[in-house]
């Protein structure tokens, strides 16, 4: 069968070119950074004392 | 039972969100949201939970919608580091809807205010979502037009290019304030950007920094990003066999971090590092491990594309019988996800592979009798799931390591 064997040879030399290989679009992106705001942070300037103190042992007793 | 105030619901969602589990977080939010408060500065705090929580989520509809209030509260109430904080999440929220014209609005909102307040850490994080933004708008369009390899057009160019300008300006800051995991994420991103525009050089020099903060911190995640990285960069200046080195480290680590997906994106990777080396029983072994990988995850796109290399591979290897079994497999596959390039492909891969078996293969059982089927489907209309994320691989397909000679 030499046109087989011929067309054999030929898919041979032709395959997996390397523009032929599939790059999936892996590139590891670096996480975005969120901007935090607190009630906890402003919580404790603003209402420093007494309702700190009630929240807190609140916490305790559960 | 005394009803719990919008306060206490509110400090118990953001000890929720603290511990990771922003769902439960963010019903707690809502419920102080519920509850209500006439402390603006306290709801404005809680907006901005729930956004950031939303973003966490994915959810990033609600996202918007939550930074938003969060934004229009903080104007209000005159809170200008509030509204820069707002501003540049809003932004970032934005970007990943792909609004970008918007996203650069809020961020340079972000950057102005954190000038004017003399906030530097603020005006290094502003610089960096800004950089994402840009990395993001030029990718976005790179995927979306039709441009020659190796040829950018101008406005991917100019974004990719603001990007970078955007990551260095960044860098120079976190440097002078010795902020080494904001470096870390800079180096990272600034590296992908050069990957982007071709630069595969200075690619591998940021991302050898990015690996080299990654060991410093400890983060395996970030060290296996970077091997990873640096694989695909190594790739395309044509070093194949340093892109395996890397590729393997990535193996490893992602073994290590028992995180699948990215094990079989390796196992991927290496099968076609392998490819490109001309070790097809190396690439074969590769590609079946990212194959059982796929099904186990049931990551139809990706078995399809493990069978095309299978297929390939099997074919180089003179294998015709595994080569049209994978063949097949990998038309089946391009049809039941909609990948009309896929589905071509398959079809001449199986049509040259028929003609060199010639009268030993019998079509009977093979998907070859269905062309007509396939020739009317290829014309159909209905939704193809998957198919963009195909699209987005073959435009990457273009981008050959021969032509990186052009590039450098």
């Amino acid at each position: 069968q030499p046109l087989a064997s011929r067309q054999a040879a030929e898919l041979q030399s032709k395959v997996v070119p390397s523009k032929q290989i599939l790059h999936s679009d892996n590139m590891e992106m670096e996480p975005e950074t969120m901007e935090t705001k607190s009630v906890t942070d402003y919580f404790s300037k603003m209402h420093m004392g007494s309702l700190v103190y009630s929240c807190t042992s609140k916490r305790k007793n559960k | 039972r005394m009803e719990a105030s919008c306060l206490e619901l509110a400090l118990e969602g953001e000890r929720l969100c603290k511990a990771g589990d922003c769902r439960a977080g963010v019903s707690f939010f809502e419920a102080a949201v519920q509850v209500g408060t006439e402390d603006l500065k306290t709801l404005s705090a809680i907006y901005s939970q729930l956004g950031n929580a939303y973003f966490y989520l994915h959810e990033y509809a609600k996202a918007l919608e939550y930074h938003h209030h969060d934004l229009t509260l903080a104007r209000t109430i005159g809170d200008l580091l509030g509204e820069a904080k707002a501003s540049g999440n809003l932004g970032n929220t934005l970007k990943v809807l792909g609004n970008f014209e918007e996203a650069i609005v809020c961020c340079q909102r972000h950057l102005d205010i954190s000038r004017e307040l003399n906030d530097k850490v603020g005006e290094a994080r502003a610089l960096y979502n800004l950089g994402n933004v840009y990395h993001s708008k030029g990718k976005n369009v790179a995927c979306a037009g039709t441009h020659d390899p190796g040829e950018l057009p101008d406005d991917v160019k100019n974004a990719l290019e603001k990007a970078a300008n955007y990551y260095e300006e960044n860098l120079t800051i976190v440097t002078e304030l010795g902020d080494r995991a904001a470096q870390g994420r800079a180096f990272g991103n600034l590296g992908n950007t050069h990957y982007l525009l071709g630069n595969f050089r200075s690619a591998v020099i940021a991302h050898e920094q990015r690996l080299l903060i990654a060991k410093e911190f400890g983060d395996t995640s970030a060290e296996r990003r970077a091997y990873s990285n640096l694989g695909n960069a190594y790739i395309f200046l044509g070093e194949f066999e340093t892109a395996s080195e890397y590729y393997k480290r990535t193996l490893q680590l992602a073994r290590q971090l028992k995180d699948r997906a990215v094990e079989a994106q390796a196992c991927y990777s290496l099968g076609n590092t392998y490819t490109l080396l001309q070790d097809y029983e190396k690439a074969i072994d590769y590609h079946l491990k990212h194959l059982v990988i796929a099904q186990e995850l049931n990551d139809k796109i990706g078995e399809g594309r493990a069978c095309w290399s299978l297929g390939n591979a099997y074919t180089a290897l003179g294998n015709h019988e595994q080569a049209i079994h994978f063949a097949e497999r990998h038309l089946e596959i391009s049809r039941e996800v909609g990948d009309r390039s896929g589905e071509l492909t398959a079809r001449l891969n199986l049509s040259d592979l028929q003609m060199v078996l010639g009268l030993s293969y019998s079509t009977n059982n093979s998907m070859m009798s269905e062309n007509h089927v396939a020739d009317n489907s290829l014309n159909g209309t209905r939704p193809r799931v998957g198919r963009r994320h195909s699209m987005e691989n073959m435009e990457l397909m273009k981008l050959t390591p021969e032509k990186v000679q052009n590039w450098n």
